[in-house]
């Protein structure tokens, strides 16, 4: 073969077929156990998002005013509640609740997770549908100050009663002036210009 | 009851029989019951310790869940003020002589947990010390260390940690008012406890 001749390109001319607009649709979920149950939370409850974490794992997201109907309905394929966990976002101005609940029969763990403002921070309690979350809503009163409407042993639990006060567990607790006006002289490893940290 | 009897009576642990003293000594020594109270990390410590490599009944030592039959009183970790009203409640009925012990950084000054809002740091401000182990957590070789070092003190005399809480009460007394507020006793110690 001479090096000049240059090889021939077959040019093909590409039907441009018409492009389909496709409408927007929620992410497909997968064709497993976890993906057919969460199929079937969402079929009844179209306010909510759900999607499949991984193998055994999925989580919802729920505006917080559907949240009790939510759980209500959710609690008949997840039998069990394991926690009310809560985290602060401070920048938001929020507080987020993440109900874990484990379904026995599927063996799935789920997030059910909602968001509610910061100041004056109330929730309608789920007691009447697992009577457990009584000790989690206590907990989670004591700690960051949400008020659970209905459950009647909100108050002091855990914590001496000047730490109920202050929840200590919100981030914009002042845990450095609160220790050194508990702890006094005893508080010796802090420095004020946070240079030198003696742990 | 007359004064000088009742100051019998309060001090009778405090009398030393002279020619006796040596052998009673050696007696509380090789006779260490510990209170089976475990704060913190530290109670997991406790079963190496008990069993066959580290076995602490060589040395007569045996886990005692009453407070009152006790006479080694292991601060196994950090210590909350919740747990320190129990701590201190359960301290004063045991028999005297009674011996403590603190494992681990957190009750000599806080140590992880130095800026937490509800660790005690320095526990002993609240009650006297006789051996400290420093580390985290002290491992069961630390913990045999601490234990023959509280046999050497026995032996000297030199662990009277029991003298000091009844010369200094009132030191000690002030402190745990500072931290639970006046009438902590009357207000929680009275619901565990009626005699109080």
């Amino acid at each position: 073969m001479d090096m000049n001749e240059k090889p021939k390109v077959e040019e093909k001319v590409e039907e441009q077929k018409p492009q389909e607009v496709p409408e927007v649709e929620a992410p497909k979920l997968p064709d497993t156990k976890e993906g057919k149950l969460v199929a079937e939370v969402l079929e009844k409850a179209p306010y909510a998002e759900g999607n499949v974490r991984r193998e055994r794992r999925v989580e919802f997201k729920v505006p917080a005013d559907r949240i009790k109907e939510f759980l209500e309905l959710a609690s008949e394929k997840f039998e069990m509640l394991i926690q009310i966990s809560v985290v602060d976002w401070l920048k938001e101005g929020e507080f987020e609740l993440v109900y874990q609940l484990w379904s026995v029969s599927e063996s799935v763990h789920a997030f059910v997770r909602t968001r509610i403002p910061r100041e004056n921070a109330k929730m309608p309690t789920v007691m009447d549908i697992w009577p457990v979350a009584e000790t989690y809503e206590r907990e989670a009163h004591e700690f960051f100050g949400i008020i659970f409407e209905g459950n009647p042993r909100l108050g002091p639990f855990i914590l001496e009663p000047r730490e109920y006060e202050k929840h200590p567990l919100r981030k914009d607790f002042n845990m450095l002036g609160y220790v050194k006006t508990i702890y006094g002289e005893d508080f010796d490893r802090y420095d004020e210009s946070k240079t030198n940290y003696v742990i | 009851m007359s004064e000088r009897k009742n100051d019998e009576f309060i001090n009778y642990e405090l009398q030393e029989f002279k020619l006796f003293e040596p052998l009673f000594k050696w007696a509380r020594k090789k006779s260490l019951w510990i209170v089976a109270f475990c704060t913190g990390c530290g109670g997991i410590e406790m079963p190496p310790l008990a069993t066959a490599r580290y076995d602490f009944e060589r040395f007569g030592i045996m886990p005692n869940p009453a407070p009152r039959m006790g006479d080694l009183f292991l601060i196994t970790g950090y210590v909350t003020p919740k747990t320190l009203k129990r701590i201190i409640i359960t301290y004063e009925m045991m028999q005297d002589p009674k011996y403590v012990m603190i494992h681990g950084s957190c009750p000599i000054n806080g140590g992880v947990y130095w800026d937490s809002y509800n660790v005690v740091k320095q526990f002993d401000k609240y009650l006297p010390v006789d051996v400290a182990i420093a580390g985290c957590m002290p491992r069961a070789e630390a913990v045999m260390d601490g234990i023959m070092e509280i046999m050497r003190k026995i032996e000297d005399g030199t662990a009277d940690g029991w003298k000091r809480y009844r010369e200094n009460y009132e030191y000690y007394r002030k402190n745990q008012d500072e931290l639970f507020g006046e009438g902590w006793r009357e207000k929680d110690a009275r619901r565990w406890l009626a005699w109080i």
